[in-house]
């Protein structure tokens, strides 16, 4: 069955590619114009789906995922311009059509309310810290194993450094209460020397850092999985004619490793991008009495306590609006950039 | 360890407890839309009930007289029972099934694993009750939040059980909009069909009125304080440490107590001690407005409130407090049981729970809670607690004979102690669950994973605590609710369920970070002053006319 279907894909696709040789992308000989003349109606869309009937088959059950958890949750969107009570009826739509309207009030308040600003101010501060200070150990740390630790060190170095990524955050922050809080192993260590003991865990000044911190620990090690991957593809001729041409390690991570992880780097960026505003919610919400909501408070612990603990789901939906429109502003000047500088991004014209 | 075991009625489960507080200043913001009877707006519901309008709606009492508490209930306690009888020897409260045989489901919060269906405990249960129970039971700690979306949607169970903490945001809307009215079942004589529903305060019943109906199975609850600051007595009797009687001395006991370098605490957060000491109005609404020259004040406005905080604060200042309690990590029971902080403030169940837990491998241990003083010495001032916080609803859509035979089931889960009915529900089958042996009676291994709380949810008789196998811990807590009792008095509307009108909701949502950031130092007391400041200009005042009309309406029921 297998064989059977590769052969009709092999010779499906034999017959349009040798009318229409395959663009390279960035092949710098055709114009994005020709391109898009050349590649577009060639193969009719019945075709196209037999051809990829089985590649489509597999792809269904995440599209039927994405359209129900996703897409047709969109709907609910409606009650950002509502004063929605889902109580009023016996489903979420009844209860939609019963509620009242009132336009772009909440989105109006929105723009005088002190507590959302503190969330926004948090959010962006917490994303460019995270970006600063996380994004860069996942590459430093795949090129260190890759470059620096035998094979079989690496796979024992691999499996402790994706450990912690299993654990919870209720687990992560409690070891972390265990090593660095007023309590802790370190503060005790150094009242039994004499000196003064320390809190790392409920000074609201260094929070951001802490919470990236705890963030580098649990999940650094498996960030490296992609990087790992993306060097572990480089061709070894390259390594050897660098070698033949005396360049030493450092030159072969700046002019083979580096570029090689470039459209990798390029791609992830955009999608943390993206996700700017997305900084964590279990983990803060976890610490919010111990630093306090003035530096804890981020746009979704603030959804969280507006919608669902005070019961103002339309609030919170306008506010989960502006959110979502802003994230999707920040992906597609991301992947502008992206395009600019000559990588793919996350999608290309 | 038994994971519901700690379950004398009237006190919760630390989790539940934690939820409670941090719910608290949220339920307090959570005004909603129901009620008739006053105040602006009778299309939906705002107010209460009361007068002759809620006298016809209410139960007659008829006190149950089945079984003599060993300690009888005084100053507002619970009841006392210290021993145990042999199943020979129990009373009958339920001499006929009432039961039908109707199959119906049951949403209730559980503080451990739920267990598997079809099991002997649940099987016996039903059978004796004459009822067919699926229940849907969900995690304590998000309750809220399953509550919120079972509500919601188009299949809300049965039967659902409500904690009071959870009556925040738009859930009172839910109760009105979906939950039956139960008077023409229960109101007046009605209800002696159902002796011992009958046999439930009628406070405990005046609190389940919501909507203008009848609609809640209430959970009766003592109305001393559930907040005890417990300790270890028996380190202190150790140390002839006599018990602190003024705030100062409360703080210079800690001073001696407190050695970081050893890696001991003074205490945990101690400010719901402190709301007690300094005689801060309760945080939820309706009950945390006082008159004043016959003005109404409300909680966040008054003195002793910024009082409380300050004191507080102190404690944190001087370095008294364990940092895990400053980062609100792990259990502070625990703490304490293990001897790292010497007082914190917790529920009274703690007393019970850490002591069966202790007690296994050191018999000497004991836990105690000091008795509340005023700042100065002398008595202090403390606000009666609601007579019922935790209820149980019947769907709306539930027709005649399941609404029977959801009330036979709660009239068997009121059954007192010394029944038959409360010793299977309490402890199970005997042999199966617990043993009984020379007047000691026991869960075992199964008992512990099976015999779960969730049914006096349902409902309770009026409030007792009942721990044979811990006598003295019995006598210590029922003590110490009389001792306290008897410096009790009911605030303003007190037992009395208002809804207060939605556009007020988020008015005092701020209020329970605010103190948090004060105690520990991170915002000045007069942070909470521009706060009441705020909360007077945002609708506070407006608020305040609102309750003002209520009062003249319903007169006052304070002390």
């Amino acid at each position: 069955m297998a064989h059977g279907t590769t052969d009709t894909r092999g010779t499906a696709a034999s017959g349009p590619e040798a009318a229409a040789p395959r663009t390279e992308p960035g092949a710098g000989t055709r114009t994005g114009q020709s391109r898009r003349t050349d590649a577009a109606p060639r193969v009719p869309l019945r075709h196209r789906l037999r051809r990829d009937r089985v590649l489509l088959l597999m792809v269904l059950p995440a599209l039927l995922l994405l359209l129900v958890f996703n897409y047709v949750p969109l709907i609910g969107n409606v009650v950002a311009f509502q004063d929605y009570d889902p109580y009023l009826a016996d489903n979420a739509f009844q209860a939609i059509s019963q509620s009242p309207w009132v336009g772009f009030e909440h989105f109006r308040h929105m723009a005088d309310d002190r507590l959302f600003w503190q969330a926004v101010r948090n959010t962006l501060a917490i994303f460019l810290i995270q970006l600063t200070l996380f994004f860069p150990v996942p590459i430093l740390l795949a090129l260190f194993l890759h470059s620096f630790v035998r094979p079989r060190v690496r796979a024992v170095a691999q499996a402790i450094l994706y450990l912690p990524h299993f654990f919870s955050w209720v687990l992560v922050i409690t070891v972390f209460q265990q090593m660095f809080g007023g309590a802790g192993l370190v503060a005790q260590v150094l009242r039994d020397h004499g000196h003064e003991g320390f809190d790392l865990m409920t000074d609201p000044g260094f929070f951001k850092f802490l919470i990236t911190f705890e963030l580098i620990w649990k999940d650094a090690g498996w960030g490296v999985i992609v990087f790992l991957a993306a060097l572990s593809a480089i061709s070894s001729d390259l390594y050897e004619a660098a070698a033949m041409d005396g360049a030493g390690r450092w030159r072969r991570m700046w002019h083979i490793q580096l570029p090689a992880l470039r459209p990798v780097l390029a791609l992830l960026l955009v999608l943390q991008v993206g996700n700017a505003l997305t900084v964590g919610f279990e983990q803060i919400l976890l610490q919010r009495t111990a630093v306090g909501p003035t530096a804890s408070e981020v746009l979704d612990t603030y959804v969280w306590n507006v919608g669902l603990d005070n019961g103002n789901f339309s609030y919170a939906a306008a506010v989960g609006i502006v959110k979502g429109i802003f994230g999707l502003v920040l992906v597609l000047a991301a992947n502008k950039v992206a395009h600019l500088m000559g990588e793919q991004g996350v999608y290309k014209r | 360890m038994t994971p519901n075991s700690p379950s004398s009625p009237g006190s919760l489960s630390r989790r539940s407890l934690l939820s409670s507080t941090a719910a608290a200043a949220l339920a307090v913001a959570g005004g909603a839309p129901l009620l008739a009877a006053c105040g602006g707006g009778g299309a939906t519901n705002e107010g209460t009930t009361t007068g002759k309008k809620l006298k016809d709606l209410l139960p007659v009492y008829v006190a149950s007289g089945l079984v003599d508490p060993d300690i009888p209930a005084r100053n507002g306690s619970a009841a006392g029972f210290t021993k145990a009888v042999p199943a020979a020897e129990l009373k009958v409260s339920v001499p006929q099934r009432l039961g039908r045989g109707r199959e119906f489901s049951v949403m209730a919060p559980i503080w451990g694993n739920t267990p598997k269906a079809g099991n002997p405990y649940w099987t016996a249960m039903d059978k004796a009750v004459g009822v067919h129970v699926r229940w849907q039971n969900q995690q304590g700690d998000t309750y809220g939040q399953k509550l919120g979306a079972v509500l919601a949607s188009s299949s809300v169970p049965d039967a659902v059980v409500v904690p009071g903490w959870e009556l925040s945001g738009k859930i009172p809307s839910a109760i009105a909009h979906k939950m039956a009215d139960l008077g023409p079942y229960l109101s007046g004589d009605k209800v002696k069909k159902y002796p011992n529903l009958a046999a439930i305060p009628t406070g405990a019943w005046q609190r389940s009125v919501f909507g203008g109906k009848l609609r809640g199975l209430p959970m009766p609850a003592p109305i001393t304080p559930n907040i005890a600051m417990l300790h270890r007595a028996d380190l202190f009797a150790k140390e002839n440490i006599e018990p602190p009687k003024t705030a100062r001395e409360f703080f210079d006991l800690c001073k001696d107590l407190n050695a970081p370098k050893s890696g001991v605490w003074a205490c945990g957060d101690m400010s719901w001690a402190a709301f007690r000491i300094f005689g801060v109005l309760p945080e939820d609404k309706p009950t945390y407005w006082k008159l004043v020259d016959g003005k109404l004040v409300n909680r966040c406005e008054t003195d002793e409130y910024l009082e409380a905080l300050e004191w507080s604060r102190k404690l944190y200042a001087a370095g008294f407090v364990h940092p895990d309690a400053k980062a609100e990590t792990g259990n502070l029971g625990d703490l304490c049981a293990s001897g790292k902080i010497f007082v914190y403030n917790g529920d009274l169940s703690d007393w019970y729970g850490k002591t069966v837990v202790q007690r296994v491998e050191n018999k000497k241990f004991e836990m105690g809670a000091f008795d509340y003083f005023a700042p100065d010495g002398g008595a202090p001032t403390l606000y009666a607690r609601p007579p019922a916080d935790i209820w149980t609803f019947v769907s709306e859509k539930a027709d005649e004979k399941t609404v029977r035979d959801i009330l036979a089931l709660a009239n068997f889960c009121a059954a007192p102690f010394g029944s038959k009915e409360q010793r299977l529900r309490q402890y199970g089958v005997e042999g199966v669950h617990h043993t009984y042996e020379d007047g000691v009676l026991v869960k075992n291994g199964k008992g512990n994973n099976e015999v779960f709380s969730t049914y006096e949810y349902v409902a309770s008789a009026a409030p007792y605590i009942a721990q044979p196998d811990h006598p003295d811990v019995v006598k210590g807590m029922v003590e110490w609710q009389q001792r306290q009792g008897s410096h009790v008095r009911k605030p303003l509307f007190h037992a009395l369920q208002v809804q207060e009108p939605t556009r007020y909701t988020e008015l005092n949502a701020e209020f329970e970070d605010l103190e948090k950031d004060i105690v520990r130092g991170r915002k000045k007391v007069g942070a909470m002053r521009q706060a009441a400041a705020d909360w007077k200009s945002g609708g506070g005042d407006k608020l305040r006319d609102w309750y003002r009309k209520l009062l003249d309406e319903t007169g006052s029921s304070a002390s």
